[in-house]
């Protein structure tokens, strides 16, 4: 036994403390987080233009208009100038005074119609603040409080029958959450499987394995490679939670999307029943890649066998949330591969019910064994050939075992 | 002159004799003819259509939905909402009760301070915010909506905005059709294609040299060739294979785009200029030097692939650029600042101008500019990489460093 922890701790060491580990896999999240929050901040910005929009109103509904109400910052404000003629707007838009000009026909309050002229594009900001200063004008004669309602319009706030759980319309960000764990996981799962493929072949490459297997039994040196390779997983997921959760507790009254985030019983269930397994699924899966294969290389082909089914979930995001109780959502929870992302992406969204989590999670572990028994099996066949691959049919050969 | 053409045809013929060479030149059309032909019989039967849709998304349900009106705005519902759509019920319990005897799939409560607070409850069994089937709550707030209009449907619907626009563009550029996704999303795949063609051919480069170079090949052709014969040898002969295999697949892309025409009508959709092939080529081959020329000088650096493909990242990283933003700068303003700016400037050349060419309205001579730009570029990074070419640096087995590197490139090592 102390063997295994001594393979483990040594497995853990290697790839942990090292300047790779810290910055591939602690500094790159956080890294590419700011970078796309830049990027977003800088395409809203781009979206800015705050040069005049003119108007023309045949309507009357704008003879004595109310100013526009004052925009949401990051926005500012685009003034809004009324023409007497088309003509002259025209001209205005002509001389690079306004970016546009929206002419109201005289049956715009029976019709709904209006028309602009631009000359490229009229971006989203400066036409939403159009409608919002044709809307303060539309509502001026209803009452303030009315009016700030149908203006405003509906938070909804979806809640399960029993109310544990409630989530409103305008907080997405609860929803996607749990999907973003898991894929945090899968990533994690992923870096730190392919260490443990690396770090088999290598020792196999460069002739050490013959030395360990002198003083260590191949199960004890599979179960310590496991061990430790999904503690270096759980160390960088870890590490990442720091570097999320701590943004949120601290900008959690000033950041409106942080506002109310709850976490399900249910997800740290699925986290501990379903993620765990899968994680040791997939190394062990990772470390029979590593005995089978003779080179790095090939190892890398194989592992994208395994990765596909695994991002098939992610590739069908929209259909899985949409329909999260649909067949075919229900039969990519319950296949080994799939299960992990599906998951977290249905938990989401809708209430797992109770045998559902219990038949995944069983399917989980079962996998976790069998992949583990693979494992150790390739491993004791193919540690020490070199040069050549080990066929999967020897695996699974019932004579394997004796020899 | 003999001895680079003899690793070229070496170069050919070892990737032509492999398999998976095969496998991806044939399997690629094959899958997208499978696809096309799978969907294209979908969609004439509208049964399977349904079938197929119910293991997508379950089977349909309609339910009347239930709703408590705790605050007394609701007094009629418009008469273009369907009858049976909504049951009022006078309080919680109730509707509580006919949600678990199934008599309604949720229910919504509009509680007493809804004008001041804007709240209503929506209580579903399953619990899915997005569902889209059977969720009538966009119906419900729409209702809520109009009696607090004072039952003015126009006057509800105008508070949002206008309900029609008629656009007039001064400019001769047609903005980008709405209405058609296909033609909308034309310039994002073709970045993409054009990023994964180049990134595709440029690594066969890296794990060849590297591959060589860790089974000590390389020590044995360096005995009879120079490593610059052998750099250029490579580079054209994988450059000849990846030029063919797109060759190919573009033209088995556009065989089938025309079969598929007539059931998707996408001939309408997409229309690229026959210059967009001539850029096409001109804008790969170029773009193939310069990468193919930075992955090899990586090849010829580092000790092992393993290190090699970490380091791809940082030189793939200014091709990565355009395809981050094609669906913001591309697709939305193809001749603005920073959109020609990306097609202007060498390494994001071959991505990003193809995009804009896709997207149309783009002068003449910036497409020149930027192929005069990029083939400048390429002759300096074959040479300077051709320096980089020795046999020290192709022979030793220390690891790989980016400072290395760029120093030379720099022909400073």
């Amino acid at each position: 036994m102390t063997k295994i922890w001594y393979v483990a701790w040594q497995e853990y060491r290697r790839h942990v403390f090292t300047r790779r580990f810290v910055l591939a896999g602690l500094l790159s999240v956080p890294f590419l987080i700011l970078v796309l929050v830049g990027l977003v901040l800088l395409i809203i910005s781009m979206d800015i233009n705050t040069t005049p929009l003119g108007y023309v109103d045949y309507s009357s509904l704008l003879s004595n208009p109310l100013p526009a109400p004052t925009p949401e910052p990051p926005d500012r404000p685009v003034p809004v100038l009324p023409f007497e003629t088309e003509a002259s707007a025209r001209s205005a838009l002509d001389a690079g005074q306004i970016q546009a000009y929206y002419v109201l026909p005289s049956d715009y309050l029976s019709t709904g119609r209006l028309s602009v002229v631009h000359l490229g594009t009229l971006k989203s900001p400066a036409r939403d603040q159009f409608y919002s200063f044709l809307t303060a004008n539309l509502l001026r004669n209803t009452d303030p409080v009315v009016a700030n309602r149908l203006v405003k319009g509906a938070e909804l706030i979806i809640q399960s029958p029993d109310g544990s759980r409630s989530i409103s319309s305008q907080n997405w960000f609860t929803v996607m959450l749990p999907m973003f764990a898991g894929i945090a996981f899968i990533v994690a799962m992923f870096s730190t499987g392919g260490y443990l493929m690396q770090a088999v072949v290598e020792e196999k490459e460069n002739r050490t394995m013959e030395v360990i297997i002198t003083s260590v039994s191949p199960n004890q040196f599979m179960a310590g490679k496991i061990i430790g390779d999904t503690s270096i997983g759980l160390t960088q997921i870890f590490l990442w939670m720091l570097f999320i959760v701590i943004p949120i507790l601290v900008f959690r009254d000033s950041i409106s999307f942080l506002h109310g985030i709850q976490i399900a019983h249910q997800t740290l269930l699925l986290l501990i029943f379903v993620m765990f397994p899968a994680f040791v699924m997939v190394s062990a899966l990772m470390a029979a890649i590593g005995a089978t294969v003779s080179e790095a290389r090939e190892g890398q082909q194989m592992m994208g066998i395994i990765s596909l089914p695994i991002w098939i979930p992610y590739m069908l995001t929209g259909l899985l949330m949409s329909n999260p109780n649909s067949p075919m959502a229900l039969s990519l929870s319950l296949f080994p591969l799939t299960a992990p992302l599906t998951m977290f992406m249905r938990d989401g969204m809708t209430i797992l019910p109770a045998w559902q989590i219990a038949l995944s999670s069983i399917i989980q572990v079962l996998s976790a064994v069998g992949a583990i028994w693979l494992a150790g099996r390739a491993f004791r066949l193919g540690m020490l050939r070199y040069g050549q691959r080990l066929k999967w049919r020897e695996v699974f050969a019932r004579q394997g075992a004796k020899r | 002159m003999k001895k680079i053409l003899l690793v070229m045809k070496n170069e050919i013929t070892t990737i032509i004799s492999r398999p998976s060479f095969w496998l991806a030149l044939l399997g690629l059309p094959l899958a997208g003819a499978l696809i096309f032909a799978v969907v294209g019989a979908i969609n004439k039967s509208t049964s399977a259509i349904e079938t197929v849709s119910q293991v997508f998304s379950g089977p349909p349900e309609i339910r009347p939905e239930g709703y408590v009106d705790l605050s007394g705005i609701i007094r009629q519902i418009p008469e273009s909402v369907p009858p049976e759509t909504f049951i009022a019920y006078p309080d919680e319990r109730s509707a509580r009760q006919a949600l678990t005897s199934g008599k309604i799939a949720a229910f919504f409560i509009v509680p007493k301070d809804y004008i001041q607070k804007g709240k209503i409850t929506y209580i579903r069994p399953d619990f899915n915010p997005l569902a889209s089937s059977g969720d009538q709550s966009n119906l419900l707030t729409w209702v809520v909506q109009v009696n607090l209009a004072g039952g003015n449907i126009l006057f509800a619907n105008l508070v949002n905005g206008p309900l029609e626009v008629d656009e007039t563009s001064l400019t001769a550029v047609a903005p980008p059709d709405d209405d058609n996704p296909l033609a909308l999303w034309t310039p994002y795949i073709i970045t993409l294609i054009f990023y994964m063609l180049i990134i595709g051919s440029a690594s066969l480069l890296l794990s060849n040299i590297s591959k060589e170079k860790e089974n000590r090949v390389i020590e044995m052709l360096l005995t009879s060739v120079t490593p610059r014969q052998l750099l250029t040898g490579k580079i054209l002969g994988l450059g000849i294979v990846g030029l063919c295999q797109t060759v190919f697949w573009f033209g088995t892309s556009i065989i089938l785009l025309n079969l598929s025409g007539r059931t998707f009508n996408l001939s309408s959709a997409i229309h690229l200029p026959a210059s967009f092939l001539v850029w096409g080529l001109v804008f790969f081959l170029l773009g193939y030097a310069v990468y193919a020329s930075l992955m090899a000088g990586l090849g010829a650096l580092a000790p092992n692939l393993r290190e090699a493909s970490q380091a791809t990242f940082v030189i793939m990283l200014p091709l990565m650029v355009p395809l981050f933003l094609s669906s913001s700068v591309f697709m939305q303003a193809p001749n603005g600042t920073i959109a020609i700016v990306l097609s202007l400037f060498p390494l994001s050349a071959p991505v990003a101008m193809m995009a804009r060419l896709s997207a149309g309205g783009v002068p003449w001579w910036q497409p020149l500019l930027a192929a005069v730009l990029l083939a400048v570029t390429a002759v300096l990074i074959v040479r300077a990489v051709a320096g980089m070419f020795r046999a020290q640096a192709l022979l030793s087995g220390q690891g790989f460093k980016m400072k290395i590197y760029v120093r030379a490139l720099a022909g400073r090592l």
